[in-house]
């Protein structure tokens, strides 16, 4: 029996069973006032008969993928497997691509023979799966359908517990979500640190994992100092973006704000969103296409001879660009949040529009500025395609604009895009660079956050 | 005497050097409104510049031909249907998956949360959550439903589950934010005619909400559409010549297309990229202004 007809099995049942309590809810309202609509009856039956079959059918499928593989292990040509772990597992999962016809030919011969084994086996398996789902769906159906009918039976409740059960699920998934980025990145890191120290990765100065790539020289010969990357980084979203970000980010705030006509503000500002909604992959093009060239050429011409077509300023001036209307939107909020008291009364002493703007206004939104800037930088340091296409592989630890450095994000992006083995420290050392990068971007946001609360809590 | 201190304030008010300095504060005053207006006016040309390179390089690459063939090694036999086809089905299990958590857990934080330790936890994780760098998404989805959970490779499901989780967060403060701003009124009426809290919510709070709700998703969602690095991270960079045909086919994305094809040496990708760019921002632009028509046409203010 396949999942498919199962699960049609249990709709159908269920389906079934919430009809007749509908209908027979309908039939007892003659008779007086009824507690709960016959709706509510009927979808609590449903939910009665649907609820405990799919979730039973849910358990049943880790349960089935191991007891199949034990059945596998078991017979003949799966205890001709090799031993070595790794290679079995590979093996295994082969034969159960190749049974359910997603891949066309294995890569290990053997896989072939046991595909065949593999379908007879989740076959089997299934089917008792889904006759025990099937049979606790009919049992539910017939304590349904058995008990007495009463006008006074709360079914409305009922359903709302289960609909506020469900809310409650929906609402934990966020808190799972965070956990379960929090738990893979540390476990893979542990791994990762237990072949290279900690303190190596954290303050080591030289960044190249390729020259760990064979199994039995891990770690101490590997170089994974992670400061370059770090370094890099924080040169490109750090510091050029932001010098490109925020004065433009700020003034444009303070001109659609203070000075822009309501109409061209209602123009202009949604124009200047579009630059935030622009895919980065474009960013990225057109920064590795037009923008580095460009500042490979100026590099060239003011005399610097190590100018490279992938350099720090390119990445970094057009990450820049795209946080502008993000510093913008904060900026806006934050002036915004002023009370309009202190500037009337800035104007009324005769000040200019602009002198109430330097004096009065920015220094009141201050706290809001610093955090929205805070948010922009845990952004760009974020960012991955932009520098993926626009910054270079080579961790240089140099401060200066035309040369290539390489950032974390880049770094992740290399060391899992290639065809190795997921247990190498290569691997690993991405989740360890995505723990510190998850770390530092959750750090920048909180801080940003309570400023920005601290400050709107002033005014309120 | 009198007279004398009045000329004094008088000369005070309209001297050479109170002038100068009246002349010096508007000249100042007028750089200012220049400097934010040049500000204003850089952003733009920048926007402008970005979308006329591309236009400009990639317009003649746009042929039908181009719409309908998929990846391939020739660029002249290269198109986009294989990875729109792909983000299409991404994108299609992002929503299945997004939209109905994302609305349901802002209803409970919203109309049903008590305010405790729970809650606050499950407010900060959601805060937190939507303002992570996508690429630990892709991290996420690399190590649990790849590694952990042995979903297939370069699939659009796992690419929706991933993009799902990094949506979700978004369409919950859109949801919170639309829910808040239906007025108590609405629901004190509701109650006071005997609805339950549950009937309050789902027949006249969530109606009233839901323009807000899809404005915020659709914005969630054409977000989603443009993300190429978590992509990455979960093999959904391989070459794939034929179009996927489900959820669990090996398939590729447009933005992650663009990616592949910008590391192509033979300059005849650069057409080939410039025109993917296109058909991705005509898309992005699509879902951007059905938002903003949906906001206009539907949302109320109170």
């Amino acid at each position: 029996m396949t999942l498919g007809a199962t699960l049609i099995g249990i709709l159908l049942i269920a389906l079934a069973v919430g009809g007749m309590s509908y209908a027979g809810a309908g039939r007892l309202r003659t008779g007086g006032r009824l507690h709960s609509l016959p709706v509510y009856h009927g979808v609590h039956a449903l939910i009665w008969v649907l609820v405990p079959a799919l979730l039973i059918l849910a358990a049943w499928s880790p349960i089935q993928s191991r007891l199949v593989d034990q059945y596998i292990l078991s017979t003949p040509q799966g205890q001709a497997l090799p031993d070595d772990g790794g290679r079995r597992g590979a093996i295994l999962s082969e034969a159960r691509q190749l049974a359910r016809g997603e891949i066309a030919g294995g890569f290990n011969p053997e896989s072939a023979s046991l595909a065949p084994r593999v379908t007879e086996a989740e076959g089997r398996y299934s089917a008792i799966g889904g006759i025990a789902a099937l049979l606790f769906a009919i049992g539910a159906a017939g304590l349904l359908l058995m008990r007495k009918r009463d006008r006074d039976f709360r079914a409305r409740t009922a359903v709302e517990r289960w609909m506020k059960g469900i809310l409650v699920a929906a609402s934990l998934i966020a808190i799972f979500t965070t956990l379960g980025i929090v738990l893979s990145l540390l476990f893979e890191s542990l791994r990762f640190f237990r072949l290279v120290p900690v303190s190596e990765f954290l303050f080591g100065l030289s960044w190249s994992p390729q020259t760990a790539i064979r199994a039995d020289q891990a770690g101490s010969s590997g170089a994974f100092g992670s400061i370059p990357l770090f370094w890099g980084t924080i040169l490109i979203g750090a510091i050029i973006a932001m010098i490109v970000a925020i004065p433009l980010g700020l003034m444009s705030a303070i001109y659609l704000t203070q000075y822009a006509a309501p109409r061209v503000r209602s123009v202009v500002k949604p124009l200047l969103e579009i630059l935030a909604g622009v895919p980065t992959v474009v960013y990225g093009y057109f920064a590795a296409l037009t923008v580095a060239p460009w500042v490979r050429e100026l590099g060239l011409s003011l005399g610097i001879e190590s100018a490279s077509s992938e350099s720090a300023l390119a990445a970094g001036l057009v990450m820049g660009i795209m946080i502008i209307p993000f510093v913008s939107s904060m900026a806006d909020d934050s002036i915004a949040a002023v009370p309009a008291a202190m500037k009337d009364g800035s104007l009324a002493l005769g000040a200019t529009r602009s002198e109430t703007i330097r004096k009065v206004l920015l220094p009141a939104a201050l706290p809001g500025v610093v955090g929205g800037v805070l948010l922009a930088v845990s952004r760009a340091i974020g960012e991955t395609m932009i520098v993926v296409m626009a910054a270079g592989l080579a961790a240089n630890l140099t401060a200066n604009p035309f040369a290539s450095v390489t950032t974390v994000t880049v770094q992740i992006v290399q060391l899992l895009t290639g065809d190795q083995e997921f247990d190498s420290a290569k691997t690993l050392a991405a989740f360890a660079l995505g723990l510190v990068l998850f770390m530092i971007t959750l750090a920048l946001n909180l801080i940003a956050l309570s400023v920005v609360r601290k400050y709107r809590e002033a005014y309120e | 005497m009198n007279s004398v201190t009045a000329d004094d304030a008088i000369t005070r008010w309209t001297g050479e050097a109170m002038q100068n300095r009246l002349r010096r504060r508007y000249r100042s005053e007028r750089m200012f409104k220049l400097l934010g207006f040049l500000a204003v006016a850089i952003s733009l040309a920048f926007l402008a510049f970005l979308l006329v390179t591309m236009i400009w390089r990639g317009a003649g690459g746009l042929t039908m031909d181009f719409l309908q063939a998929s990846d391939s090694t020739d660029p002249a036999m290269a198109g986009v249907w294989g990875a729109l086809k792909g983000s299409f089905l991404t994108i299609i299990v992002t929503m299945v998956l997004a939209f109905p958590i994302g609305v349901l857990s802002a209803i409970y934080l919203e109309e049903f949360a008590p305010r405790n330790r729970w809650t606050d936890l499950i407010e900060v994780s959601i805060n937190n959550l939507a303002a992570v760098p996508s690429i630990i998404f892709g991290l996420l989805g690399l190590a649990v439903f790849l590694n952990f959970m042995h979903l297939p490779r370069s699939a659009a499901l796992v690419g929706g589950l991933t993009l799902a989780l990094m949506t979700m967060p978004v369409i919950v403060i859109a949801g919170r934010n639309a829910i808040t701003s239906v007025p108590p009124s609405i629901r004190e009426a509701a109650l006071g005619v005997g609805a339950s809290q549950m009937q309050v919510v789902f027949h006249h709070v969530l109606p009233l909400a839901l323009p807000g709700i899809l404005t915020g998703t659709i914005i969630g969602m054409a977000r989603a559409l443009g993300e190429t690095a978590p992509l990455l991270m979960i093999g959904m960079r391989a070459f794939v010549a034929t179009p996927p045909s489900g959820i669990s086919d090996p398939a590729t994305v447009l933005p992650v297309q663009i990616f592949l094809w910008s590391d192509e040496v033979d300059r005849a990708f650069v057409e080939k990229t410039s025109a993917a760019i296109i058909v991705l921002l005509l898309f992005m632009l699509l879902m951007n202004g059905l938002a903003i028509y949906l906001r206009n046409r539907f949302e109320r203010r109170w």
